[in-house]
């Protein structure tokens, strides 16, 4: 039956080759397709977590609802200590996030006041490269202000000006200093970039009685695809039910959200590009199928069943369906795996889509194996569902009729 | 070897019985013979032919061939019963177009899982005697009426079916090619003793076969 069908595709070149064709371009292009959604995706989220959010962070329960210092996290060298020794863990870095009152000589502004260590926070965050004026913090625990751009706009300050802040200190006592504006940055995120402002915490913990404390510990992870495992291991590892430890996907539930969305119109863009590719072949399918019904007549009367006309169809569609995906997987995957390691430069991507948080004009495209293999399934798939129609119109005929046929 | 006992067959067109095909048929093949099923068109001669191989279903009676009484079996035992013991020539050929003379010959006993060189052997055999040796490697579009009816006929006796059914097998011959082929028809079945019922109602096979049953509106009218 191997042996029939194979002299059947080269006998009838002109179904065989638009069926070859129409599989190789449909897996061709969705390999790629996919590839460069996920690797969008995939974009995304870095440079979103490249801005601040981090894969982990760890709070305790409240904060992130309620906030306000009644939730803040104690012990956090005793954490930290804790944090080195859990596989998976890259880097981390506390960070104790107030919300205070920044004025200049004439205007103020509400803003979040961050004391953040800066050696670190360089693993952590895009911070210092977002840097357009002045200086990044220097880690002398100095009062140097680094302030988001829109949010100097906003307070009409330069740099060397004097900001004056006032707001709650851990014991809920009244805080007050006068900062230095030395740096400004700009991520590309309006709300950030005009209500964020950054100080070393060696200054800031004194001034707001926060030694040992924070309000969160951000985590970077070696991976992002174990991210889940690793929330695991840190959570057993703390052991402490007032403790929450989120990843990314619950930090950033509205990306996640909007990715979802956006893979769910990719896959319906794509879902009907295969619906064409899928009816011209089932139609070239039936069209062949159709001329051919007194060959199938012959077929049957001199002893083949119709389980059989069903096998020989189904070698023919496997045949080229495979050929086709031989050829086409690997090419998609070179194309996918080159603009992984090569990614597409699109210049000024990163200020078109800046409130997205992109903060680069490289999109890679994602190479995995896996979603190749599914890709590869689901084309498999479709191809053999084409040719269920043209089994079920030719052994609609018993072997005499099909054999009148004209 | 077959043997019919009061066969009917009606045609339907709708509720109502159109046409009483086949009327109280009863007929016995032996083993061997070289018989034909005589009589004018619409007379009824391939319908029996058709029945008698399994293609086509009866209103009543019993077909038997040997002892297995055939008309009432699944139609995947009827598939396998044309597979395994009977051999078809059409009056179109119906040969596999994308299949050269030799695959086309040994088709069936590739099917039935003969050994290749089983196959190979008895392919030549055939060629040789219905002098198509020299076309085995030709697509069958390539080949004359004659020559692919002689084709045809090889498939049909390639794996030496218990009978022949060949259904107006010279119709779309000229003389000399339905001459030649009676003649190589009527060398098989004496070389190989498969019985051989033709539907026909050309002259030429007539002066072949060696019994001829004639039919008329249905019905048996001389054996």
């Amino acid at each position: 039956m191997f042996f029939l069908a194979l002299k059947n595709i080269l006998f009838y070149k002109g179904r065989s080759i638009t069926t070859f064709a129409l599989t190789f371009f449909s897996t061709f292009s969705f390999i790629v397709y996919v590839a460069m959604m996920d690797g969008s995706h995939n974009s995304i989220l870095h440079n979103a977590l490249k801005v601040y959010v981090g894969a982990i962070e760890i709070y305790e329960k409240g904060y992130r609802e309620i906030g306000g210092n009644e939730y803040l996290l104690y012990n956090v060298h005793k954490k930290e200590e804790i944090l080195k020794n859990i596989e998976g863990v890259s880097s981390f870095t506390s960070r104790y996030e107030t919300y205070g009152l920044l004025s200049s000589d004439e205007y103020s502004s509400a803003a979040m006041v961050v004391g953040i260590n800066p050696t670190k926070e360089v693993q952590h965050s895009q911070l210092k490269n977002a840097l357009i004026l002045g200086e990044y913090l220097d880690g002398s625990a100095n009062n140097c202000l680094y302030v988001g751009s829109d949010l100097a706009k906003r307070l009409h300050v330069k740099l060397d000006s004097k900001v004056s802040f006032i707001g709650s200190a851990s014991d809920n006592s009244f805080a007050a200093d006068i900062f230095k504006v030395c740096g400004m940055f700009k991520t590309g995120a309006y709300e950030f970039d005009s209500s964020s402002a950054f100080i070393d915490r060696g200054y800031f913990d004194t001034l707001m009685l926060s030694e040992d404390m924070a309000s969160y510990i951000h985590v970077n992870v070696t991976d992002l695809s174990d991210v889940d495992l690793i929330q695991q291991k840190i959570q057993a590892a703390l052991d402490d039910p007032k403790l929450e430890v989120l990843t990314w996907k619950t930090l950033m539930a509205s990306m996640v959200e909007a990715m979802k969305v956006d893979s769910i119109f990719g896959y319906i863009s794509i879902s009907l590009f295969f619906v064409v590719i899928f009816f011209v072949i089932m139609i070239f399918s039936f069209i062949n199928a159709s001329s051919r019904l007194r060959e199938f007549g012959t077929l049957r009367a001199i002893g083949l069943s119709s389980a059989n006309i069903n096998v020989l169809l189904f070698y023919e569609i496997f045949i080229l369906s495979t050929l086709a995906i031989i050829l086409a997987a690997p090419l998609g995957a070179y194309v996918a795996y080159y603009f992984n390691a090569n990614p597409i430069i699109i210049e000024g991507m990163s200020e078109t889509y800046k409130e997205y948080g992109i903060v680069s004009d490289e999109l890679p495209l994602s190479f995995d194996l896996f979603t190749i293999a599914w890709n590869v399934g689901i084309v498999y798939l479709l191809n053999f569902l084409s040719i269920l129609y043209p089994m079920r119109f030719i052994n609609r005929f018993k072997p005499l009729e099909a054999l009148k046929h004209v | 070897m077959i043997r019919l006992q009061n066969v009917n067959k009606y045609y339907y067109r709708g509720e109502e019985r159109e046409v009483h095909a086949l009327k109280e048929i009863n007929l016995e093949i032996k083993k061997g013979e070289f018989s034909l099923l005589s009589g004018p068109s619409g007379c009824g001669k391939t319908t029996l032919l058709n029945a008698i191989g399994a293609l086509d279903s009866i209103d009543s009676g019993e077909i038997y061939l040997d002892d297995m009484e055939i008309s009432s079996l699944s139609e995947d035992a009827r598939t396998r019963l044309r597979l395994n013991e009977m051999g078809f020539v059409f009056q179109a050929y119906n040969l596999i177009p994308v299949l050269n003379v030799e695959e086309n010959i040994g088709f069936i006993m590739k099917l039935r899982g003969f050994d290749e060189d089983v196959i190979k052997a008895r392919v030549q055999e055939l060629a040789s005697l219905l002098e198509i040796d020299t076309k085995l490697s030709s697509l069958p579009s390539t080949l004359s009426g004659g020559q692919q009816q002689r084709v045809a006929v090889a498939r049909a006796v390639a794996p030496k079916p218990k009978i022949i059914l060949a259904d107006e097998p010279t119709a779309n011959l000229d003389s000399k090619n339905s001459k030649t082929l009676m003649d190589m028809m009527r060398s098989l079945n004496e070389k190989e003793g498969i019985s051989v019922l033709f539907a026909s109602h050309d002259e030429y096979v007539m002066r072949y076969v060696r019994r001829i049953i004639e039919m008329n509106d249905g019905a048996i009218v001389a054996k």
